[in-house]
């Protein structure tokens, strides 16, 4: 895992500008964004056994390449759990656009940013070796094409 | 959106990777709608990555750590996380057909009546060699021989109503922590308290694990073990008598699998009158099993029906000392239970994570709180 920095940038077209985009998200919260690749993760590490009086629960966020999830999905799947802490994960393949829509949305959340072309299975995978938690929910978002509208809508391109 | 999901799929696994991803995978190509069911990992402490390999499939992971609890603890977590009114359990080395859930699903929606269904197992086994085909088929004989109406929870696939499973208290999580019986024992409670069970001979799934002889002679001495000591044989006999154990304790059997086991190592002394007993016992335990060779003959052939007599006979002789084992271990040390500091635990009400396994006499609500019930 390798913190992202604010290189690279490309700014003669609009992919350059959603890099750039992102990067300065990134510049703003930079703990909380990791470049991450399927490979550079174990498989199968033990994980500690933490007696806690109740479990630890996580949701993964899965936005692969020109996939969307609106935020009245987001906002369910969270009250699903009730009142319960949340850690919130959002793993997207290629370069997210509305980053800080989502940020402002789920609040405290940590960014998995894999290469473009990662699969759904990949990704998905990526992140449950991240997530700490002992209850995990994996919310897929939709494609782009049969969702619609963006506007309001956290995408990954 | 989750509560209007007609089914919630429950897969218990530790350290499954090796099967895991063709049993999800099988799920997911269900004639069912991906809208209409969640899928839910449980991963009962596994150190082989079998939770990351799940989530590349499922909706929801429960991650438990610390030492393995058993499949029926693990399912009963997935359990109270489920949303939809039917639970199917599917075990992790178990692949379904593509139209068994929806089938399983439709018989429970035709009979209102009814409160679960379970599945068959398969002819064929996924593994080629010997020892897995044989208990393949010995476990479809069994089958076979129940009637439609007397189905088990016993099977690597079940359905049951929501409100039937926790009305029954839930998988038993207190004496089970190993053998996988706690599906015969839910069947035994489901049917004394009234319930409704049947078993779909024509939904089948194959199981996808390996045995060899000593993996197949272990699962069968502590299957029959606990059988004897936790169950009772006669009452979880009446409940699932197409159990492998009860398939291999059919009438004398065990016993004369077991003469003959000792009569064959007399042999080998220089007396010329334990030849004629070792061809009586022999006979007469062959004899005894007919009905199993010849099922094995009329599906697999001739040659593989006389190839596994041997290894027959050796299983039979197992399961017979197992549970003698058991019934010795009840009359002596009683029911089984967890060791003292969990029952410590359990007794003062230690809230954690993960729980401290729950007693029989507790069962546990749909929204996950303990009561004390009147059993």
């Amino acid at each position: 895992m390798s913190q992202l920095g604010s290189d690279e940038h490309q700014n003669n077209d609009r992919s350059s500008q959603a890099h750039a985009f992102a990067d300065a998200v990134v510049a703003e919260s930079a703990k909380m964004v990791y470049r991450v690749a399927l490979a550079d993760l174990p498989r199968g590490a033990k994980r500690p056994h933490v007696s806690r009086r109740t479990p630890r629960v996580s949701l993964i966020v899965v936005l692969p390449e020109n996939h969307v999830v609106s935020p009245d999905r987001l906002a369910e799947s969270l009250r699903s759990h009730g009142n319960k802490e949340i850690d919130i994960v959002v793993a997207c393949a290629g370069q997210p656009t509305n980053l800080t829509a989502l940020q402002r949305s789920v609040g405290e959340a940590q960014f998995l940013l894999a290469p473009a072309g990662t699969s759904v299975e990949d990704l998905r995978e990526l992140a449950m070796r991240q997530v700490p938690g002992d209850i995990v929910t994996l919310l897929s978002g939709g494609l782009l094409q049969d969702v619609g509208g963006t506007a309001e809508m956290f995408v990954s391109r | 959106m989750l509560s209007r999901r007609a089914l919630s799929v429950i897969v218990a696994v530790r350290n499954g990777a090796p099967t895991l991803v063709r049993v999800l995978t099988s799920i997911l190509s269900s004639n069912l709608r991906r809208d209409d069911y969640e899928l839910i990992v449980v991963d009962d402490a596994s150190t082989d990555g079998s939770p990351e390999l799940a989530g590349r499939y499922a909706d929801t992971i429960v991650r438990l750590t610390g030492r393995s609890s058993g499949p029926g603890y693990a399912r009963n977590r997935g359990a109270e996380l489920a949303h939809a009114d039917v639970l199917a359990f599917v075990d992790a080395d178990a692949m379904v057909e593509p139209d068994t859930l929806q089938r399983m699903l439709k018989t429970l929606a035709d009979r209102p009546a009814l409160d679960a269904v379970s599945a068959a197992h398969n002819e064929a086994c996924d593994a080629g060699n010997l020892v897995s085909q044989y208990r393949c088929l010995l476990l479809r004989f069994g089958e076979r021989r129940e009637n439609g109406a007397n189905g088990n929870l016993g099977a690597p696939c079940t359905l049951i109503r929501r409100e039937a499973f926790f009305s029954a208290g839930m998988y038993d999580e207190w004496r089970f922590e190993t053998a996988p019986v706690e599906g015969i024992d839910l069947g035994t409670r489901l049917r004394e308290s009234g319930r409704d069970i049947v078993a779909g001979r024509d939904l089948q799934v194959t199981l996808l694990k390996r045995w060899g002889l000593l993996a197949l002679a272990g699962e069968v001495c502590s299957r029959s073990l606990l059988i004897a000591r936790s169950l009772g044989y006669q009452r979880a006999r009446r409940a699932f008598p197409g159990d492998i154990v009860f398939t291999l304790s059919r009438s004398a059997a065990p016993v004369f699998a077991v003469l003959c086991i000792a009569a064959f190592s007399a042999a080998f002394l220089p007396r010329p009158r334990l030849s004629v007993g070792l061809a009586v016992v022999i006979l007469g335990a062959i004899a005894l099993n007919l009905p199993e060779y010849a099922f094995f003959a009329k599906v697999r052939g001739i040659a593989f029906a006389v190839a596994v007599i041997p290894l027959h006979l050796c299983i039979q002789a197992v399961s017979g000392l197992g549970l003698c084992a058991g019934w010795v271990l009840r009359d002596t040390f009683g029911d089984g239970a967890p060791d003292a500091a969990i029952q410590a635990y359990a007794e003062v009400g230690v809230e954690s994570w993960p729980p401290v396994p729950r007693a029989p006499a507790m069962a546990t609500t749909q929204s996950g709180a303990t009561k004390i019930t009147s059993a």
